[in-house]
């Protein structure tokens, strides 16, 4: 049978499409490895943020010289969804030698530091209590897009590298490495340069690598549970290169996540009784909203000095006396008060009435003021130092301060 | 047989006594001497390895396949049709008593064979200086996978000439069709990196398949799923380029 070659053109044609079409549409079917990886690690953060009621994260890195430890870090974090309390527990060696041991626990009202090395307990309790979750899903912010996309756009052919490995009961093996050309020559020479540059910095106890630096090899492994949750995720990268007298250096770097205790940990505040607290109390609130605006109703005070036989001289006191404050307005009045003999220093300009509004724009916990005679200025209370800030667009007299303490003599 | 051969010898050698294939040598050398000095300035400056022995002829296989490579292979592609068309040396080629189906797989093939050329001739020197300049030996096994490597991208690099031949055929102007795939090419770049989950589809990330080859899981499915894509789009464009070439009238 002899095809005319019209027919036998249309045929290869439609073959060709074919093919195309069914490999393309199984391609795409057809998830990566990295791609699974990726889905992995957003099922996880979800769940995290949104499912589990509590959970334990273990995280744990180091760092290795041809086998030899030079640092290690670990943190324990726990939470607790429901009570929106966490904790973290903090061991770890640096890379001099000290340990840093430490517990640092927080819930919605209360944030507590127990140092190993310091015997005081730090305690600080919020006014108003704190919103917010205790584990944001990273995914969920703005930009995890955008770095996502970037991501993919670097991870480009590397993607088939992440092998699947599928158990029989449906939990996953995540797993790849790469080595020596495996790398791409471009990421290999970025990397190795920025860590070479992070290496050498003045940690004496590092290793100074200063010729061949190279990325040896990068791997990595997960294991993922059932339900597609991350369990587990272990990364290390080896760093080789040669230091000024030529010897040869492995740098290992390890990183281990662990994820467990779902919705069985249990998040305990540390107990306080019998030991040194040192108790502070935080007034910022979200917004930068005052807390406590009443506290900020009375005189507030800063001395006047000038310069003379390269001495400080004071002439007198700024004063800020201040009526009446709440979260949107503000009304008070400043003045001066010289000292007998400096009465030269004083200006009509500089005794006015406050009355200060805050601006519509968010984020700003300052009051804006105009006086009789025409001129801005803005104050800004600090709550935290307990401070008022006065910009008011003239000079000073005398040298210039726009701090002013609470009068509590 | 033989007349496909006679044609296919005529291809060739209208191919090397063109310059353009001797410029291709001597850009494909330059090519190699820059990476090596350029690496011999990473080291002797950052102090980083830059590409060991084995490491530097894959270096280079990554900046040719998507730099001269193409570059060279549309030169050729599009001479061999664009330019014995407006020549008008291509009825001379038709007059002789072979079929256009033949004279068009010689063509074809000889663009291939340019191809291999290239393809050896990168890896013999960037070899040669690899092991010139770098000092770290590499194994048997990377040495072998780097050769296969170098052969592997072959396949993409004909689709690839495949899909310009198409278009040398379809468009008149020579250089219109030079700037239309370099726009193309460029297009499929970006579109690649932008639906990075739907790249294996596109030509132009389809250059860097090699790199399959190099998992030590060896992905055997991804590889032919690949492989198929190319086969079958290889195919599409082949059949298209030379059912225009077939209408073509002179």
């Amino acid at each position: 049978m002899k095809f005319n070659k019209k027919t036998a053109m249309l045929i290869s044609f439609t073959l060709g499409t074919l093919l195309v079409a069914t490999t393309a549409l199984a391609d795409i079917a057809n998830k990566s490895g990295y791609d699974q990886l990726k889905d992995a690690l957003k099922v996880t953060a979800e769940q995290g943020s949104e499912k589990f009621d509590s959970f334990t994260l273990d995280f744990s890195i180091a760092l290795m010289d041809n086998g030899k430890t030079l640092m290690t870090s670990n943190e324990i974090k726990k939470y607790d969804r429901l009570k929106g309390a966490s904790e973290t527990i903090s061991t770890g060696e640096s890379l001099n030698g000290d340990k840093n041991n430490y517990q640092y626990y927080a819930d919605k009202t209360t944030q507590i530091r127990v140092s190993e090395s310091d015997p005081t307990i730090y305690v600080t309790e919020y006014a108003k209590p704190r919103e917010g979750e205790v584990f944001n899903n990273p995914f969920k912010e703005d930009e995890a897009a955008d770095l996502e996309k970037i991501l993919d756009a670097i991870v480009g052919s590397l993607k088939d590298y992440v092998v699947v490995v599928e158990n029989s009961d449906a939990s996953k093996e995540l797993e790849g490495k790469l080595t020596g050309s495996q790398i791409p020559a471009l990421v290999n020479a970025v990397a190795s340069y920025s860590l070479k540059q992070e290496f050498n910095g003045n940690q004496s106890n590092m290793p100074h690598l200063t010729k061949d630096v190279y990325v040896n090899s990068v791997s990595g492994k997960a294991n993922v549970n059932k339900d597609g949750v991350m369990e587990s995720i272990l990364g290390t990268a080896v760093l080789s290169g040669k230091n000024e007298q030529g010897t040869d250096h492995d740098v290992t770097v390890e990183i281990l996540v662990k994820l467990s205790g779902i919705n069985t940990t249990t998040v305990t505040k540390p107990d306080l009784t019998g030991k040194k607290v040192v108790k502070n109390i935080a007034r910022e609130t979200p917004g930068d909203e005052i807390a406590n605006p009443e506290m900020f109703v009375g005189k507030f005070n800063n001395n006047i000095l000038i310069e003379k036989d390269n001495k400080f001289i004071k002439i007198g006191e700024r004063i800020i006396e201040i009526t009446q404050i709440d979260n949107m307005t503000i009304t008070g009045r400043y003045y001066e008060e010289y000292k007998p003999g400096f009465e030269e220093y004083a200006t009509p300009d500089r005794k006015f009435k406050l009355d200060g509004k805050k601006p519509e724009q968010k984020n700003y916990s300052g009051f804006d003021y105009t006086t009789e005679s025409g001129i801005k200025g803005n104050l800004y209370i600090d709550e935290y130092g307990g401070k008022i800030h006065l910009n008011m667009n003239t000079s000073m007299g005398g040298l210039h301060d726009s701090t002013f303490s609470p009068d509590v003599e | 047989m033989a007349v496909f051969q006679a044609a296919l010898v005529n291809e060739v050698e209208k191919l090397y006594k063109k310059k353009k294939a001797l410029i291709a040598v001597l850009l494909s050398l330059a090519v190699i001497v820059i990476g090596q000095l350029a690496i011999v300035g990473v080291r002797s400056g950052f102090g980083l390895r830059g590409a060991g022995s084995v490491e530097f002829p894959m270096l280079v296989l990554a900046v040719v396949v998507n730099t001269i490579l193409p570059l060279f292979t549309a030169l050729v592609a599009i001479d061999s049709f664009s330019g014995e068309f407006s020549q008008n040396s291509m009825r001379i080629t038709l007059t002789r008593p072979v079929s256009r189906f033949k004279i068009f797989c010689a063509k074809i093939m000889a663009i291939v064979l340019f191809i291999l050329a290239m393809l050896l001739l990168l890896l013999i020197l960037s070899m040669l200086v690899g092991v010139i300049f770098n000092t770290n030996s590499g194994t048997l096994h990377s040495f072998v996978m780097t050769i296969f490597s170098y052969l592997v991208s072959l396949l993409p690099m004909v689709v690839l000439a495949l899909g310009i031949v198409l278009l040398a055929n379809l468009i008149k102007s020579g250089i219109s069709v030079f700037f239309v795939s370099i726009l193309v090419f460029i297009v499929l770049k970006v579109l690649g990196l932008i639906f990075s989950q739907y790249s294996s589809l596109f030509m132009t990330t389809q250059l860097d398949w090699y790199n399959l080859f190099l998992i030590n899981s060896f992905p055997v499915g991804k590889i032919v799923r690949q492989f198929l894509i190319m086969l079958g789009s290889g195919i599409m464009l082949f059949t298209a380029g030379f059912y225009l070439f077939d209408k073509k009238e002179f």
